[in-house]
């Protein structure tokens, strides 16, 4: 419960940390943190319009891709407290969750017939496709090292090793961060800036869009960023108290907004064939996380 | 702390494998070294002050200072240009270095000796296939003499994981290795980018009597 309601309220300001910190590397001074969620509820005032060529897919698809996001946040525990849903094997529900959510902002792409919608499309399959198995190779590897197989239980027992749990949760936020940045097609993947079709992953789907469908995914983007930060929190709340785990809390999310908006200030996009190789070299990374756990705990194959 | 420091050496060999620009190659070149000093200075047991001066020397000093600004000088003078210009693309580079990884892993598995630390292994064989792989598959000639580096620091390793102590035999034997190689190679590279414009290996097809 305490993690959903923390996750939600991060949510609103995590976008405007990135895009003020954009600002300020860039020598402007950029809007106040809670612009980005005043255009959302500007949005969410507003109602749709539908293409007629489109079917009751792409309807359905905005509302679907929120509440799968939501769906996905409610398993995020918060240090000793479970999440609202707790079960065996919930990093499984958790990855699967998300990809219905996407699957779905798919298939109304491909619904409205753009060719330009298409291509995003193709590209965005091809992208989550390529970063599941670094996530699923990652979370394996803790349900080893620990013996659980949720996302409470992980964290839980994760705290009573020595510093080398410490060491593999900063691997796994390097992993985590650079999963959340393909997830949300942010900068060294896709440009979220670009005003060409032909360059655009995640932008271009949503071309059709608008009003109230286009509020709901926007915040949707900023509650999944809210929400792998929640999962990188977690590595490093220890079993404290309360007054000590939500400030430490906040502070990783405000440190993980401030890098993402120093990667997109200072890299450049990858051209689109190099994208392929730079999220498989996260797999290669999760793997080599996973012999090392497969090392320290002695158990070979 | 020695198990995250040899993952994170891991970790630069599949960077390696998909890095495209010569300044990438001479930073990475330069965090193995500090990597390796942070192996070995944990690795030793008693601080003899003569091993711990030597160990210094030969990872900070030399690894991580002279033979980067050396091949760096050497980029600059024959004005190379960034790219590495691999035979292959780099995406297959990071597969067979990944594959290379998961060889090693699934060999140091066969091997049962209560000597060796089986993560050792696996990092400093990992890391001789993967300069022997960069060697064999990128065009210019400094690049091999990068490759060659690599091997030595999986030699280096290698070294560290056999015996508790370094043999201090052993350790003059790499650095005077990795001295004449360094020197050696920039010399003739030098003397190569005197004579043609381009260094390249498939010029040196060309060179007849």
């Amino acid at each position: 419960m305490i993690s959903f309601a923390l996750i939600i309220i991060t949510s609103l300001f995590f976008m405007g940390i990135i895009i003020r910190t954009k600002s300020i590397a860039s020598g402007r001074k950029g809007p106040g943190i809670f612009q980005p969620m005043k255009d959302v509820i500007r949005l969410w005032k507003k109602d749709a319009v539908y293409s007629k060529t489109t079917s009751f897919v792409f309807q359905i698809a905005p509302s679907i891709y929120f509440a799968s996001v939501l769906m996905a946040i409610l398993v995020i525990p918060f240090g000793q407290y479970k999440g609202i849903i707790s079960f065996e094997g919930d990093f499984v529900f958790f990855a699967y969750v998300l990809a219905l959510g996407k699957f779905f902002s798919i298939i109304s792409a491909m619904d409205t017939g753009s060719s330009f919608e298409g291509i995003g499309a193709s590209r965005e399959a091809l992208y989550s496709m390529l970063a599941e198995p670094a996530f699923f190779i990652l979370m394996g590897s803790f349900a080893l090292f620990t013996g659980h197989t949720s996302f409470h239980d992980i964290f839980i027992s994760l705290h009573f090793g020595s510093y080398i749990s410490y060491a593999l949760g900063v691997l796994a936020t390097f992993i985590l961060i650079m999963i959340a940045m393909i997830e949300n097609s942010r900068m060294p993947i896709d440009d979220p800036k670009t005003h060409l079709e032909l360059t655009m992953i995640h932008e271009v789907m949503i071309l059709d869009n608008s009003g109230f469908d286009l509020g709901l995914i926007l915040f949707a983007t900023n509650l999944k960023f809210a929400m792998y930060g929640a999962l990188i929190a977690n590595f490093f709340i220890a079993n404290f108290q309360m007054y000590l785990t939500i400030p430490i809390f906040f502070a990783v999310q405000i440190i993980f907004a401030v890098i993402v908006g120093i990667l997109e200030s200072f890299s450049a996009r990858f051209r689109m064939n190099h994208n392929a190789q730079f999220i498989f070299t996260l797999t290669s990374v999760a793997l080599m996380i996973f012999f090392g756990v497969l090392m320290v705990i002695g158990k070979f194959i | 702390m020695i198990n995250v420091l040899l993952i994170t050496f891991a970790m630069t060999l599949i960077y390696l494998s998909i890095a495209n620009r010569m300044g990438s190659y001479i930073k990475i070149l330069v965090f193995q070294g500090l990597l390796l000093f942070g192996v070995s200075f944990i690795e030793l047991k008693e601080i003899n002050i003569l091993n711990l001066i030597f160990i210094l020397f030969e990872t900070i000093v030399f690894k991580t200072i002279a033979v980067p600004l050396l091949l760096n000088y050497i980029i600059r003078r024959n004005r190379i240009t960034r790219e590495v210009e691999p035979f292959l693309p780099n995406f297959i580079s990071l597969i067979i270095v990944t594959f290379i990884i998961i060889v090693t892993f699934l060999l140091s598995n066969i091997i049962e000796d209560p000597h060796l630390n089986k993560i050792y292994f696996v990092v400093a064989f990992s890391s001789l296939f993967t300069g022997l792989y960069i060697i064999i598959t990128r065009k210019k000639i400094i690049t091999h003499v990068m490759g060659f580096l690599v091997i030595e620091n999986g030699v280096f390793i290698l070294s560290l994981a056999v015996g508790n102590e370094m043999p201090m035999l052993v350790n003059t034997g790499i650095l005077l290795d990795l001295f004449v190689s360094v020197l050696v190679l920039g010399i003739f590279v030098n003397k190569i980018g005197d004579v043609l414009k381009d260094v390249d290996v498939e010029q040196l097809q060309n060179l007849k009597d």
